[in-house]
């Protein structure tokens, strides 16, 4: 569930530039990677002039910084585009990032298995709070991190990195919202609607593309350096690689193209029917309740070429998610173009919070 | 460190080598690119299935050959294959345009970007479903498995005392047929004046009497074709091979000389595979002699050469001034 977090803040961040202005920014996950990539090379020591020992938020909102000026850089040269050109452009920059620390022997002996914070260096998780005041900080990460005991509510390690990277998160989501919903915001969605107007009513689209790209960038750096940081490992293949950019994709169309929101349920959605169909994993899923509950007659009934009712269902579902989610990721661009939250607030006539209060009231009349 | 890299650019039967083994390369990147440039020639539809196409093409041929090898000559099995491949590639890009694609060229072009993303997600993941029960993989057993070229392709021939690889013959042979093909069907035939009608003007073409749409089925089924045929000339080359991550692994390098040769222009993209796969054998050459130990050194300098290209020339190579504003 906090992989919901990390990469919902991705999925927003990608949204906040996408959904909102209009341009396909198909190489994200540069930011992404680079967020994640500074967080763990910090932690190793390999960032000149910033010791190993640096705080975590420090490194995070340095890797955040970082993130937003290479989005200046790559915008300035992108934002000449437009349309599919700026898609493929902006692909084009995270591929040269991508082969770059795929093959750079800085980083490690092996760099395509990317790179990860050692547990001599850092045998205690990362923590999220305030740096330097202990009790206010709470250490995150798999199988480690802080417990706490807060009145009568005992939180185990897991619930803590949970909180914590929750914490974060919409601390950048209502960063976000603040934007969006600001007349900078504004201007965005004049940009995508008609932006040879929006440049006739006299705004520099050029600087508020820009402006909105590096603050994109910001986040998606933010969510790549909590993704590695929860993970103390990052690899190109998982933070760089331009399909990490269609996940993003993904849980936006999915969620709602342009509700600053939606990516995260999209995201939800995503991870929910991954783990529904995945054999391992907590939450039960599918395939053994299939097991359970069909018959045996009928997992050994023969179907095609003496594969059976059981084996087809190994075959077709087990860790297949990504196939049915393509199906309904389709499905969605054809025939849902508003997304789960685009969706609802069509039928609500608003934002769910504004409207749903109402909409309870009339049910109950 | 090795040697002086000055003398091993100006011998000439290297230099010879070099633009052979570039020529090959170049053929290789045109194949990929040639079915995605038509598309959006016509169409305007940046199709994202394409690598998945091509995947699927060298798959099939690959399962043509493996099923019937040793009943015919290498040679004529390839041929069967590469049209096996082409026609059902092609069936499938032709059911892609009218059950999909087709209910969106009325809304904005990001949205047909993300269906094909979407049908690519599909397809691959198909295929390795499929894959996985059939067990073709690991790579290993399939990678001996499409080895059915004949040995004769593995050999090289002395050419003034530069040694060429038959291999690396055939598939500039078979790249500059299927250019040449390509290249005739739309200026020698009567459909093919129809297709540049449409891609010219595809509303003035329509007021004519064309059917468009048709027009649009049959030339998005082409290019899926050529894509499927792509597939199964990639299957024979020992760096691409057949596996499920070519799709994303051809994807790529196919908008990379497509934009770089300016999108939609055929021409363009025939020059951009050519520079494209020259740039690769030089930079792999470059790789070879140890001058740079940075293994990743082609890869990057075709995604360098996208961006340089956009950053000079947004239009691309010869593509048409104004295509920028979509």
């Amino acid at each position: 569930m906090i992989a919901v977090f990390y990469f919902g803040l991705f999925a927003m961040s990608f949204d906040f530039i996408s959904g909102y202005t209009g341009y396909l920014s198909f190489g994200h996950a540069a930011f992404y990677g680079t967020g994640g990539y500074f967080v763990v090379l910090v932690a190793s020591g390999k960032i000149p002039l910033l010791p190993a020992g640096t705080p975590f938020m420090v490194s995070l909102l340095l890797a955040g910084v970082l993130a937003a000026l290479l989005a200046v850089l790559i915008g300035t040269v992108s934002f000449r585009l437009s349309g599919v050109y700026f898609a493929m452009i902006t692909l084009g920059f995270a591929q040269v990032l991508y082969v770059l620390m795929r093959d750079w022997d800085y980083l490690g002996s092996n760099p395509r298995d990317g790179v990860s914070v050692s547990n001599d260096l850092h045998p205690e998780g990362f923590e999220i709070g305030v740096p330097f005041v202990d009790q206010l900080s709470f250490a995150i990460g798999p199988l480690r991190g802080d417990e706490l005991e807060l009145l009568f509510l005992d939180f185990g390690a897991t619930e803590v990195s949970y909180y914590m990277v929750g914490v974060v998160v919409l601390v950048c989501y209502l960063a976000m919202q603040r934007m969006v919903h600001s007349p900078f915001g504004r201007v965005l969605v004049a940009i995508r609607e008609n932006e040879e107007r929006a440049r006739a009513v006299g705004y520099d689209t050029f600087r508020y593309k820009l402006a909105a790209f590096a603050a994109s960038g910001f986040f998606a750096g933010i969510a790549g350096g909590l993704f590695a940081g929860y993970r103390r490992s990052v690899t190109p293949d998982n933070s760089l690689y331009f399909l990490v950019s269609g996940d993003a994709l993904l849980a936006s169309i999915i969620g709602g193209f342009g509700t600053l929101a939606g990516p995260l349920y999209g995201r939800l959605f995503d991870r929910t029917v991954r783990e529904f169909l995945s054999k391992t994993g907590g939450g039960g899923g599918l395939l053994p309740l299939l097991r359970e509950y069909v018959p045996t007659s009928v997992l050994d009934t023969p179907v095609l070429n003496g594969m059976t009712v059981g084996q087809g269902i190994e075959t077709f579902l087990n860790g297949h998610a990504a196939l049915y989610l393509g199906v309904v990721f389709v499905v969605f661009v054809l025939y849902v173009p508003g997304g789960l939250l685009g969706s609802v607030r069509d039928r609500l006539g608003g934002t769910v919070a504004k409207r749903l209060p109402d909409y309870l009231a009339n049910l109950r009349r | 460190m090795t040697g002086l890299p000055v003398a091993a650019f100006t011998d000439p039967t290297t230099l010879f080598e070099l633009f052979v083994s570039g020529l090959a390369k170049a053929s290789l990147y045109a194949m990929m690119a040639l079915g995605l440039t038509l598309i959006f020639g016509l169409l305007g539809v940046l199709n994202f299935a394409h690598g998945s196409l091509t995947m699927l093409g060298a798959y099939l041929a690959g399962v043509v050959m493996v099923t019937f090898t040793g009943s015919a000559p290498a040679l004529l099995l390839f041929l069967v294959a590469a049209i096996v491949a082409g026609v059902f590639v092609g069936g499938v890009g032709a059911a892609m345009e009218v059950g999909l694609i087709r209910r969106l060229y009325d809304r904005p072009p990001i949205y047909q970007i993300l269906l094909t993303f979407g049908v690519t997600l599909v397809i691959d993941e198909l295929a390795r479903i499929v894959v996985l029960f059939y067990g073709v993989q690991p790579t290993a057993d399939w990678r001996t498995a499409t080895q059915t070229k004949p040995v004769s392709m593995g050999e090289s021939l002395d050419v003034l005392g530069a040694s060429v690889g038959n291999l690396e013959l055939f598939q500039i042979a078979w790249g500059v047929l299927t250019v040449a093909a390509v290249w005739a069907f739309l200026n020698r035939t009567r459909y093919g004046l129809v297709v540049r009608a449409g891609t010219e003007d595809d509303e003035m073409a329509a007021a004519l009497g064309i059917d468009v749409r048709r027009v649009f089925t049959v030339v998005f089924a082409l290019g899926a074709a050529l894509a499927g045929v792509a597939g199964a000339l990639l299957m024979w080359d020992s760096v691409w091979g057949a596996s499920v991550p070519l799709a994303s692994e051809t994807l790529l390098p196919a908008f990379v000389v497509v934009i770089v040769g300016g999108l939609g222009s055929f021409r363009g993209s025939v020059l951009a595979a050519l520079l494209v796969g020259m740039v690769d054998a030089v930079m792999t050459h470059v790789f070879d002699l140890g001058i740079v130990t940075f293994s990743g050194l082609s890869e990057l300098t075709i995604f360098l050469i996208l961006v340089g290209v956009l950053v000079v020339r947004p239009q691309g190579i010869s593509g048409l001034a104004e295509v920028g504003g979509h």
